[in-house]
This record gives structure tokens, sequence and C-alpha cells, in this order.
């Protein structure tokens, strides 16, 4: 007697022809989610740790300013110096007028320097800062 | 006879067959290329700019004012008693806790003040448990007048935790450079 194995009927083949759909949904997501880098960060810094930070959560209301390890203060592309940052976020105070200056300020900096800057945000009526740190673990 | 027939074209096809291949090296480079840095920190509002000879002296009441002091050694003085770091936190929840039901312009303001010389670090360490004591009893009194988290809270009931609990950090105006 002869035994035949019963065989599903059914193909045993996972369907491969949307694949390609799926993969072009997923891509797609990244494509929409990736902001590429768009400044150099051209100084040092190492951001402090705090527990009861908040998430930004409007990213295109952020401008940055980082201050190095150096003294060295960075806007937008360029080192300059504390007495240009009046105007130039003067400037862009006017170009969006609820700007959220984040603060990116190496850890073992003077609050002397971090004061100077607070003093011209203030003279250029950009207020709304934000003290940029990591999460503590 | 010649056949008339035309000959049959080959239907003009795009190979799709490594599709999935090219779309999968696409996806490759922006899983590799994102970052999705979320930006996060100490949000706070600086007081509006008024030139020296034009500002107002307001005082105080003592109990209202929680005057935090940085020295450039890293001591910190909360109202004129030396304190460590990590107790501001719990120093302010109480003063914080007892003014919920006080009216607005008599809840707790606290002013934070630095030397130019003060370690930002210990700046930022101070100003967050600042606000943690702010975020602790928030969270404290949304779960016992709702039973919910503050992030759970709708918005009317968000507007009250506000209301009663609001976040009012001062930076101090720094002191004439001798």
């Amino acid at each position: 007697m002869k035994f035949n194995k019963k065989r599903a009927s059914t193909k045993q083949e996972i369907p491969t022809s949307s694949m390609p759909d799926i993969v072009f949904m997923l891509l797609l997501f990244f494509m929409v989610t990736t902001t590429l880098r768009e400044v150099d960060v051209l100084v040092q810094f190492k951001l402090p740790e705090a527990e009861a930070i908040e998430k930004i959560e409007n990213k295109r209301l952020i401008s940055y300013i980082w201050v190095g390890q150096s003294e060295k203060i960075q806007l937008n592309d360029n080192i300059v110096e504390l007495n240009e940052i009046q105007e130039l976020m003067y400037k862009k105070r006017v170009a969006l007028p609820n700007v959220i200056v984040s603060l990116r300020v190496d850890k073992n900096s003077n609050m002397g320097i971090v004061t100077d800057i607070q003093q011209s945000l203030r003279k250029a009526d950009t207020r709304r800062i934000n003290y940029s740190a990591r999460l503590k673990q | 006879m010649v056949s008339l027939k035309k000959k049959k074209s080959k239907e003009a096809e795009i190979p799709t067959g490594s599709m999935a291949d090219i779309a999968f090296l696409l996806l490759l480079f922006f899983l590799v290329a994102t970052v999705i840095d979320v930006d996060t920190g100490i949000g706070l509002t600086l007081p509006e700019y008024i030139p020296i000879d034009e500002q107002e002296v307001v005082p105080l009441p003592k109990d209202r004012l929680a005057a935090l002091l940085i020295n450039e050694n890293g001591d910190v003085l909360l109202n004129k008693k030396i304190i460590a770091i990590p107790q501001i936190k719990e120093n302010l929840k109480e003063r914080i806790t007892s003014k919920i039901n006080l009216p607005k312009n008599k809840k707790l303001v606290v002013s934070v003040k630095t030397d130019r010389k003060t370690n930002y670090n210990l700046y930022i360490q101070a100003l967050d448990q600042v606000k943690g004591a702010f975020a602790e009893v928030r969270e404290e009194y949304s779960m016992t007048t709702y039973g919910a988290e503050v992030d759970e809270l709708d918005e009317e009931q968000t507007k009250d935790v506000r209301d009663k609990i609001p976040i009012i950090i001062s930076i101090a105006e720094p002191e004439q450079i001798k």
C-alpha cells in the first residue's frame, strides 16, 4: 500500500509581489523624517545633563547658539563675536517672531559668557530660550 | 506567398525583478542617514530688557521669594542658608505646595542668581532642581485632584494645573562689573 503524504493544496510561498510597495512605504517614511544636518558645528562642546527636561515640539522654530570649550560662540554657520549676536538675532526674530533659541553650551563654561549672551538676547527681544541638556541616565 | 503577418513585436517591459533591491538600497541609505534626535532641554523665558535707569524696583514679600544664589566655588544659598544642590527640590516643593490655593499674585517666585565665574553645569543642575520641584508638585496636585497624570489631563484641567502652580523663575539681573 502506498502512503501518499497529504499535501496542502495552498501554495507555501510568501507573496513577494507587494514587497516593493512595502519597502517604498518604509522608504518614504524615512525620507520624510530625515533631516540632513544643515550646519557644521565648529566648536567642541559637551552638553550638561538634567532630569526635568522637556522636548521642543516645533523644530522649525529653533535657532541654535553654540558655545564651545574655548568660549567661542557659533551662530548659524559662523563663529561670531559677542557683540554681533544682538543684531543677528534681531534679524532672526523679525523673520520668525516666536523663535526659540536653543543654547548648546559646554558644561564647563562659566556663567559669565552665558549671562552676556542672555543679555544680548534680551536686547534683541528673543526671549524664549532653551538650555539644551541631555537626559540624566 | 510571402506572409504578410506582422512580426509580433516584443512587448516593452521594464524589468521589475530588481526593483525591490534598489528600493532596499535607498531605504538603507535613509535609515543610516536619519538622525531622530529630539531636542531636549530646560525651557525658559527671559525677562524683557529694560535699561537700568528705567527699571523700577518692585518689592517682593519675603514669603513669596525663594532666592537661589550660586557662587563661583559651587556653594549654593537658598534664602541665605547654605544648601546642597540635591536638597533644593525638597525645600522648594514644600513652599510651592503651601501656595497652591493662594491667589495668582501670591505664588512663589524663584530667583536664580550666579556669579560670572560659576560653572555652567552647576547652574543647570540647580535650574533642573527648581524645574523638577515645580513638575513634581504639579504631578502630585493632578493626582490628588483629578486622579490622573499631568499628561493625561484634558485642556481645562491642564489649564487649572498651570494656574494653580505657575512656574515663575526669575533670572536675576547681572551685577554691574566693577
